[in-house]
């Protein structure tokens, strides 16, 4: 049996290691951009802030491969897949031919439009190499500029400023964290970083950076400048995809799979940030680009892969962010569009600086925001997954002692 | 090999277990000496109350496969294969609190430990004392318990027992369960209680 495996990512590496207690003899070949050994995306952000380092990002040792004697094919993308003859070209002209593929290419930062991002010290922040680079531009940068509100633009501002750096962080909605946390639980995280001397700036978008070689200013929609000696761009990923023929392999956002994560051709699967999975709580196909989600699709597109059939039980998407001494907990809907389908209870208190917020679907619970306080929100995160009503007044969960005895009966 | 078991039933809520846990996992290893030291050594099991407010002593459950340890970023959390113990190695753990977000059962804590210096906050629970067990002691919590609500004891044989116990229930001239009469008492008494409270 031939494995392909295209990334080698979180889910790459899973899937690689469920396979091959499974098929001792079968070939897996996996083909990855990135030449670092398997390492901790997530924990990239923690280098920045100075809190770990780089040494401590691989997940797997220097001998991942040969231990599970895969043949690595790193640093070329893969240009094409030939669905018929059953082939993968890399951009190397490397043709791999594969009975079983896995498409685990994950996601490529969101590109911006503007002047002058040929630049240097204008960074995105997603691979290991983008904070090399961040760390080695550090020593002369004095004032930088942060691109967009979400995960990556909160936790590169947050980085930077624990560096002793000043940092300007341009949103441009008005509510920070959109995607993860709701109103509330944003506004509380903003108070805290804008507290510690973040300045904020809403509403506006960069048209062009320039400077002699690197950057030194920035040119705003506003007609405005802002200087700055390092510039990161967090607008969010977008699946990587660009390889995938169309007219074969089902695509939306992302590649579309079923329960089993395989895809409508036959033996080719998708996991990790590439895949449009059902998404739990929304009940509908979601692109759920996260660590925890791209480690159980790669684990069982694995097993799938190598002759077992297991589900895969949906996605849920959920986030923990920790800045300065301010912890936030989310999963499934934050922001509930509708009020006739959800109904959403909250608490705040003030004295433990705690807010609570449950998001509810009749009677199964649908989404939790947890500021402070967040060790009960694995239990929440569980009554999600597994959509259990909810039998007990609801407004038990937002209690700060609740705690998983209240669910049960006797 | 023996385990920790729990008897939630049983739990009349002192918390004596948490105080003993706490000491256990401190630099003295006593309970007065502890009370002093910095950081405050604090319980790994954890006294909740349920609905009526009976006891409920919850500790991690060293699920296999464990959430936690698939969630953990670093690769922190890892098994001890000999005990059967999901651990945390202090060293590695980034306190990022993924393992908050996957423990079902809320057993996770974060603070500082006497590890290096004792300043480092890193994710904290259950370790099944390891230590005491390697010196032939049995866990701090289960030798503290006075009301017979955390055993130590080999698996299999605690559920004989409550099988046992089951079966003896329905058979025809059951005497009732092996629960002491107090036991209900002290759940009636609560639980009467908030009803009288509510109703007022």
């Amino acid at each position: 049996m031939e494995y392909v495996i295209i990334g080698n990512g979180i889910a790459g590496v899973s899937a690689a290691e469920s396979i091959r207690p499974i098929d001792r003899e079968g070939r897996i070949t996996m083909i990855g951009d990135e030449t670092f050994p398997p390492y901790c995306r997530p924990m990239i952000s923690m280098v920045l802030e100075g809190a770990v380092g780089s040494d401590r990002l691989p997940i797997r040792g220097a001998d991942f491969y040969e231990r599970l004697d895969i043949r690595p094919l790193l640093g070329a993308r893969v240009s094409e897949i030939d669905v018929d003859g059953k082939t993968v070209i890399t951009e190397k002209g490397e043709a791999v031919s594969f009975d079983r593929l896995l498409i685990a290419s994950g996601a490529d930062p969101r590109p911006i439009k503007a002047e002058g991002l040929d630049l240097k010290n204008i960074f995105f922040m997603r691979t290991e190499a983008h904070v090399r680079g961040m760390e080695r531009a550090l020593p002369d940068v004095r004032r930088a500029l942060v691109l967009g509100g979400g995960l990556v633009g909160f936790k590169a501002a947050y980085g930077l400023m624990c560096r002793g750096i000043e940092v300007t962080l341009l949103i441009r909605s008005g509510h920070p964290l959109s995607m993860q946390a709701d109103a509330a639980a944003g506004k509380m995280i903003l108070e805290k970083l804008t507290g510690r001397g973040l300045d904020v700036r809403t509403g506006l978008a960069v048209t062009a950076f320039s400077g002699k070689g690197r950057v030194r200013q920035a040119h705003l929609t506003d007609g405005s400048e802002l200087p700055c000696d390092l510039a990161v761009i967090g607008k969010g990923v977008l699946p990587s995809r660009s390889f995938i023929p169309r007219d074969h392999i089902d695509l939306d956002l992302g590649v579309l799979v079923d329960d089993y994560l395989e895809t409508n051709v036959s033996g080719i699967f998708a996991a990790g940030d590439v895949a449009e999975t059902t998404d739990i709580a929304r009940r509908s196909r979601w692109v759920n680009a996260i660590w925890p989600e791209a480690e159980a699709q790669g684990r069982i597109a694995g097993m799938n892969m190598a002759g077992q059939k297991i589900r895969y039980g949906g996605s849920l998407s959920r986030n923990v962010i920790r800045i300065f001494d301010t912890d936030i907990l989310t999963a499934g809907i934050v922001t509930p569009e509708s009020d006739a389908v959800y109904t959403a209870i909250q608490s705040k208190d003030p004295l433990y600086g705690t807010y609570r917020k449950m998001v509810f679907r009749e009677d199964r619970l649908v989404g939790a925001v947890l500021v402070n306080r967040i060790e009960q929100g694995g239990v929440l995160t569980a009554l999600i997954r597994s959509q259990m009503p909810i039998t007990i007044e609801k407004e038990r969960l937002l209690d700060p002692l609740f705690n998983v005895k209240m669910l049960m009966k006797q | 090999m023996k385990q920790i078991m729990i008897h939630p039933e049983r739990c009349v809520g002192c918390m004596q277990c948490m105080a003993a846990c706490a000491a256990a996992h401190s630099r003295s290893g006593h309970l007065f000496a502890a009370t002093l030291e910095s950081p405050l050594p604090k319980p790994r099991i954890h006294v909740g109350s349920g609905l009526w407010e009976e006891g409920f002593p919850n500790r991690c459950r060293h699920c296999d496969p464990a959430p936690c340890l698939f969630a953990c970023l670093p690769g922190a959390i890892f098994r001890d294969e000999k005990t059967n113990t999901v651990r945390v190695d202090p060293d590695r753990c980034i306190n990022c609190a993924s393992c908050a977000m996957a423990c079902p059962f809320g057993v996770i804590r974060y603070h500082a430990v006497p590890f290096r210096g004792g300043k480092k906050v890193v994710a904290v629970k259950c370790d099944n004392c390891i230590e005491r067990q390697g010196r032939g002691e049995i866990p701090a919590c289960v030798e503290v318990c006075k009301s017979g609500a955390l055993t130590f004891e080999e698996s299999g044989e605690a559920m004989k027992r409550k099988t046992d116990a089951v079966s003896r229930s329905v058979s025809a001239g059951a005497e009732g369960t092996e629960l002491p009469e107090g036991f209900s008492l002290l759940r009636a008494i609560k639980k009467a209680r908030l009803q009288l409270q509510e109703r007022r």
